[in-house]
């Protein structure tokens, strides 16, 4: 008989159940989804450029000078739809996705 | 399926509770209707986010056809089985996926029926069902008059008829009044069908009819393609009012009089699809797509109701990227619900995306949408909106690119 095993052992994890119950949502997650579309989900791939192997300071550099210049490639659009703390965001939260 | 979530099933005994469910109680339970664009990439943004919330995603069809792309079927340049994704992939991070129809949605418990007659209980049930078609007046016959809109047998069919057609023929594509799914979309199969008739059937003349008072979008570009590149295969007529049709004769019955093609693509208008008509949400664009609150995307009846997708209407397009990022948005504030936590006050959304300008060479058209607090509504960026100037092959080889990086978000 399986199910009182069972049992008791939903009785020994209920501690633990209570424990993790919240996740915390980190910051700049929603905003980087953004990227994923194009850079892969958490900006691993496929797709164009790899996002994740890139530093936070790399990739905010990037969008910033894509954000200043008056270039009129898809990327220097996209950039220009975040606000720069928006951008600085979204870097740190790829930046940790290696 | 986490069996405490069915209620009652056709020959059901009492529901035996699994080990997760004894181990760890889940936050909450999602039921999604609906697998394409928006619900897949809904269950797979759940899961990623928190495993502590179940999910039940609920499609009529064990696998999805991709829209995006599925023109390039038409001049055989892809086929069918390279657009069709499976839901292996959101199995294996947990979540359920039934190939079921959904009977009925009470918006006011959360409940959804299936044709089977299984009872799913949800915390909140999102509903992504992309479109449904307001079939015209008269002898309608999608056989004969293929609109090729939702991929699959739609597609294969047009493929054919276009393929038997003999040189020096006609062609009449027609585009619904908005909004309407992918708006550069049939301006592309315009593109793209003229560059494969002038190839293959000689002579050939294509009539675009557009419901609309011009071009809904990417005007320079395709103006540039319709009247220059292919000034000798299409014309171009705007406010075209189909009044009936007769798929015997192949007539349309226009406003400015009848038209007769060899082959008609006729793009119905749209509406969302069946069971949120069913449900009594759809109140927006004259009946036709149900308004949300685009911070959570709840609908603004039922607030245990959701809607992404083509389905709901916003100020943004109905499109696969977009469609993409509503469900990541919903998917985050359904995570920060289930936590105990508001919803970001300030989403993001962005769009892009590729047209075929020719058979071998695309253009490409986005924008960004920040929320905007006082009209509570998605507003695009001005500066950050814009399309290509002109087209390449090099983009055309981006158009790839997206497309397998969009396809593996969303299912992957």
């Amino acid at each position: 008989m399986l199910a009182p095993r069972l049992i008791a052992l939903a009785v020994t994890l209920g501690v633990c159940a209570a424990s993790t119950a919240q996740t915390a949502v980190p910051s700049g997650r929603l905003l980087a989804s953004n990227c994923f579309q194009c850079h892969g989900t958490n900006g691993q791939g496929p797709g164009f450029e790899k996002l994740s192997d890139k530093s936070s300071r790399e990739i905010f550099k990037e969008l910033r000078e894509m954000k200043a210049d008056d270039d009129d490639d898809l990327m220097a659009h996209h950039a220009r739809g975040y606000t720069t703390a928006q951008l600085r965001a979204l870097s740190r939260y790829l930046a940790r996705q290696r | 399926m986490q069996r405490r979530h069915l209620l009652l099933a056709a020959g059901a005994t009492l529901a035996l509770p699994t080990v997760r469910s004894l181990a760890a109680p889940p936050k909450g339970h999602v039921i999604i209707v609906g697998g394409g664009m928006a619900g897949s990439t809904l269950a797979k943004f759940l899961r990623l986010w928190d495993a502590g919330i179940d999910v039940t995603l609920i499609d009529r069809n064990p696998q999805y056809v991709s829209n995006i792309m599925s023109s390039l079927v038409l001049t055989g340049q892809r086929n069918l089985a390279q657009l069709t994704f499976g839901y292996e992939r959101l199995r294996s991070r947990g979540a359920t996926v039934l190939t079921d129809d959904v009977a009925a949605v009470d918006p006011v418990t959360a409940r959804v029926t299936l044709a089977s007659g299984a009872v799913l209980q949800g915390d909140r049930v999102v509903l992504a069902p992309g479109i449904a078609f307001e079939p015209p007046p008269g002898r309608y016959d999608d056989q004969r008059m293929p609109h090729a809109w939702q991929a699959g047998d739609q597609t294969a069919l047009l493929a054919q008829q276009l393929a038997a057609m003999p040189a020096g023929g006609t062609v009449a594509l027609t585009i619904p009044p908005t909004p309407y799914r992918c708006p550069p979309g049939p301006y592309e199969r315009a593109c793209l069908l003229a560059d494969w008739l002038r190839l293959n059937k000689p002579g050939s003349k294509l009539l675009v009819l557009d419901a609309n008072p011009d071009f809904v979008t990417e005007k320079d570009n395709f103006s540039s393609a319709f009247f220059g590149l292919y000034a000798d295969i299409v014309e171009y007529r705007t406010n075209v009012v189909i009044e009936s049709v007769d798929a015997d004769s192949m007539t349309l019955f226009t406003d400015s009089g009848p038209v007769q093609a060899d082959v008609i693509n006729l793009i119905p208008r749209h509406r969302a699809g069946r069971i949120v008509t069913d449900t009594g949400l759809a109140t927006a664009n004259g009946g036709r797509f149900a308004p949300v609150d685009v911070l959570s995307y709840a609908s603004t009846a039922a607030p245990l109701v959701h809607l992404i997708g083509d389905a709901s209407a916003t100020t943004q397009p109905k499109a696969g990227h977009i469609a993409n990022q509503e469900a990541k948005v919903c998917a985050d504030a359904l995570v920060r619900l289930f936590n105990g936590q508001a919803p970001d006050p300030m989403p993001v959304t962005n769009s892009a995306c590729f047209s075929t300008i020719t058979m071998s060479q695309a253009s490409w058209l986005t924008a960004v949408y920040q929320y905007d607090a006082a009209t509570r509504a998605m507003a695009a960026v001005p500066d950050a909106s814009g399309a290509s100037r002109g087209w390449s092959a090099g983009l055309f080889r981006d158009m790839d690119t997206w497309f397998g990086s969009l396809m593996a978000d969303s299912f992957g």
